[in-house]
């Protein structure tokens, strides 16, 4: 009589347990919709330049190059599939009076141009800091470009002077060029 | 360096591989299960012996979650599923933890000896595996993978929020229980740890950090120190036999000693200062494995300040090119990055377990004959109240209990318990077992209150088994 009355016990114990026991009003498949959208900010290039290294043996130069070669990091497969935009911003402070251009061009490994940023950083006319701003948008066929990039040619122009004067060795003031890029990512699963 | 859909891949693993409490407040000192025995080796079992039902004598299974529920992130209410992930993410803290845990006793076993009538020694002994894992939320991890670094400017990312640790193991354990005098019963446990897989990455330090610049508009500073070790996983990864039977040769093996071997003690008291009370306590797993055999590690180590590329142009005199700057930034990013393969040896700590409980137990039998109190009649009734505490990588977990324990009469018992942990505060528990015969059946379930949808329970654990029991009540 027991023995009875304890099964039936267990039996509605377990039973409450199972019946009650679900898992509702959930959908785990969203999962599947999972998109990361993180903005990756990366400092690029900077340099510092004071005005008397223009002059050489007395001869101003007009124009400084730079480049940069086996650059992997635009044509990762995973840089290929998730970037969707970057901005490059460019920042310029110029304590020199005159103007100086900037121009990166962007090439693949066989030397194909594939895109060109140009920028000027405006002259001070009294030695105090100019400052000069500007954020370049990479998307569609730019940002397509972008992503076959190998190879960076930097390029620093010294803009003639409106007066003649040229820089020298005793000249003052200095172009400082700052830039950080952001790189905006859309990854799916 | 990991890509981000490795990063995504383990926070999905740590989101899906939801884990248990190991608290086991109902078993505890619900001495009419012969596996209580398992939870304090001094608990005195109310048989002579016991035999478990080979693979069915306990089973245990439980999750928790710590901050989050499945229901949190998986509801089927039309929001966005980015934007609850993003929720969850900033909510959860990097304490906030998942865990699974899972017990299966393979066999067991136990009985009475000592000189004379009074038999005043139990010996059980036995088999079981357990699966034990906890991840902490990797927060600033995915803080980074959900957002980057650009709208994060100055604030550091913690390299240690990556924390996990997993492993199986096979556990063959024997135990004595003997009482001392009337009122003290002491207990110790041996146990033999065969390690079946192990992977620990508990250790991790250092930060990530982008702040504004001096030089340049952006300063980047790294400084990291990462490990992960495994034991018993690159054997099974790596043959390439689609055969199966090799791979679970190599399990049975692991099974039976072959694994990486560690060992352990149990030990616990029950002292009675009167008839009514009870005090007993019982500390579990005080052990290691050494891992030496079937190694995986992996490190990450090094610091790094990045400001970018700094072309000094050839034509100015002096100049670095930019090409020369670039392939050291590349090469320093490298040596940063480059994930180190070792094969060192490691000991991982079992998560020790603390249990103490008081108990007063109330209510005798009142005999049919006489309509007085029986005067052997046990109590009927018991109250009481536990503490549970477990070893942790970040911390302990601590969990607070209360219960009620009631004979219903001899052959079954039930106890209800109500228990304040990491999970909820209000997780209500409900076991029972009954003696059918010498078949002894218990089911204990805790966070019932949760079962009618357990997508929103944040915790939850079955354990359920079968022995057969003889001479009970004496």
């Amino acid at each position: 009589m027991l023995k009875g009355k304890s099964i039936c016990i267990v039996c509605f114990f377990i039973s409450i347990l199972a019946i009650t026991s679900c898992v509702k009003d959930v959908d785990f498949e969203q999962a599947e919709n999972l998109t990361l959208t993180p903005v990756v900010a990366s400092s690029v290039v900077y340099t510092d330049v004071e005005a008397s290294r223009f002059s050489e043996n007395g001869m101003e130069l007009e124009v400084v190059r730079d480049s940069i070669a086996n650059i992997e990091i635009f044509t990762e497969q995973f840089v290929i599939d998730n970037l969707v935009r970057t901005e490059l911003i460019l920042e310029a402070t110029n304590t020199i009076n005159r103007t100086f251009g900037l121009q990166v061009d962007f090439l693949d490994d066989s030397e194909t141009l594939l895109d060109t940023l140009t920028f000027e950083a405006q002259p001070s006319a009294d030695g105090n800091e100019v400052i000069t701003e500007t954020t370049e948008v990479y998307e569609n066929e730019r940002l397509e470009a972008l992503k076959q990039t190998t190879k960076l040619v930097i390029t620093l122009m010294l803009f003639p002077s409106t007066d003649g004067s040229t820089l020298n060795e005793n000249s003052t003031g200095r172009i400082i060029l700052k830039s950080k890029g952001l790189f905006y990512l859309n990854v799916s699963l | 360096m990991m890509t981000g859909k490795g990063l995504i891949f383990i926070f999905l693993m740590l989101i899906g591989s939801y884990v248990s409490s190991q608290n086991k407040q109902l078993l505890f000192g619900f001495n009419d299960i012969p596996q209580s025995v398992l939870i304090n080796p001094s608990t005195s079992l109310d048989n002579d012996w016991f035999v478990g039902i080979p693979l069915l004598s306990h089973v245990h299974l439980g999750f928790g979650s710590s901050g989050v529920s499945a229901f949190d992130l998986f509801a089927d209410d039309g929001r966005d599923f980015n934007d609850k992930l993003g929720s969850v993410i900033f909510q959860l803290e990097p304490n906030d933890f998942f865990m699974a845990t899972q017990q299966l006793d393979v066999f067991s076993g136990g009985f009475a000896f000592g000189r004379g009538i009074e038999k005043d020694r139990y010996l059980s002994f036995g088999m079981y595996l357990e699966t034990d894992i906890i991840a902490y939320h990797p927060k600033d991890y995915a803080i980074l993978a959900y957002e980057g670094n650009a709208s994060n400017i100055g604030r550091p990312f913690d390299i240690s929020d990556f924390n996990v640790s997993g492993e199986m193991i096979s556990v063959w354990h024997v135990g004595i229980t003997k009482n001392v005098n009337e009122k003290f019963t002491l207990g110790a446990r041996a146990k033999i740890y065969s390690s079946i897989f192990n992977v620990s990455s508990t250790n991790n330090k250092g930060t990530f950090i982008t702040q504004e610049g001096q030089n340049n508009l952006l300063i980047h500073t790294f400084d990291i120190d990462f490990s992960y070790y495994s034991s018993g996983i690159k054997s099974l990864a790596d043959d390439n036999n689609s055969d199966l039977s090799n791979d679970i040769k190599t399990l049975r093996r692991r099974l039976l000693f072959g694994g990486n071997l560690g060992l352990g003690l149990d030990f616990g008291f029950t002292y009675r200062p009167s008839d009514q009370l009870t005090v007993e306590a019982s500390l579990l797993d005080l052990g290691f494995i050494r891992h030496a055999k079937d190694l995986d590690n992996y490190a990450v180590n090094g610091s790094y300040i990045y400001e970018g590329i700094n072309p000094l142009f050839p034509e100015v005199p002096d100049g670095q090119t930019a090409e020369d700057y670039w392939n050291e930034v590349a090469d320093n990013f490298e040596e940063l990055f480059e994930v180190d393969s070792t094969a060192t040896k490691y000991t991982t700590w079992r998560p020790t377990k603390l249990n103490a409980a008081v108990r007063y137990s109330f209510g005798k039998q009142v005999s049919k004959d006489c309509n007085c109190l029986a005067e052997d009649g046990r109590y009927l009734n018991a109250i009481g109240a536990q503490l549970f505490a477990i070893r942790r990588p970040k911390a302990p977990q601590i969990a607070l209990t209360a219960y009620y324990y009631r004979r219903i009469f001899n052959g079954l018992q039930l106890k209800a318990t109500y228990t304040m942990d990491s999970f909820s505060f209000t997780n209500v528990g409900l076991g029972m077992s009954a003696d059918l015969g010498p078949l002894n059946l218990y089911l204990l379930a805790d966070n019932v209150l949760e079962y009618q949808n357990l997508a929103k329970s944040r915790s939850a654990s079955v354990q359920f088994g079968l022995n057969l029991v003889f001479g009970t009540g004496q």
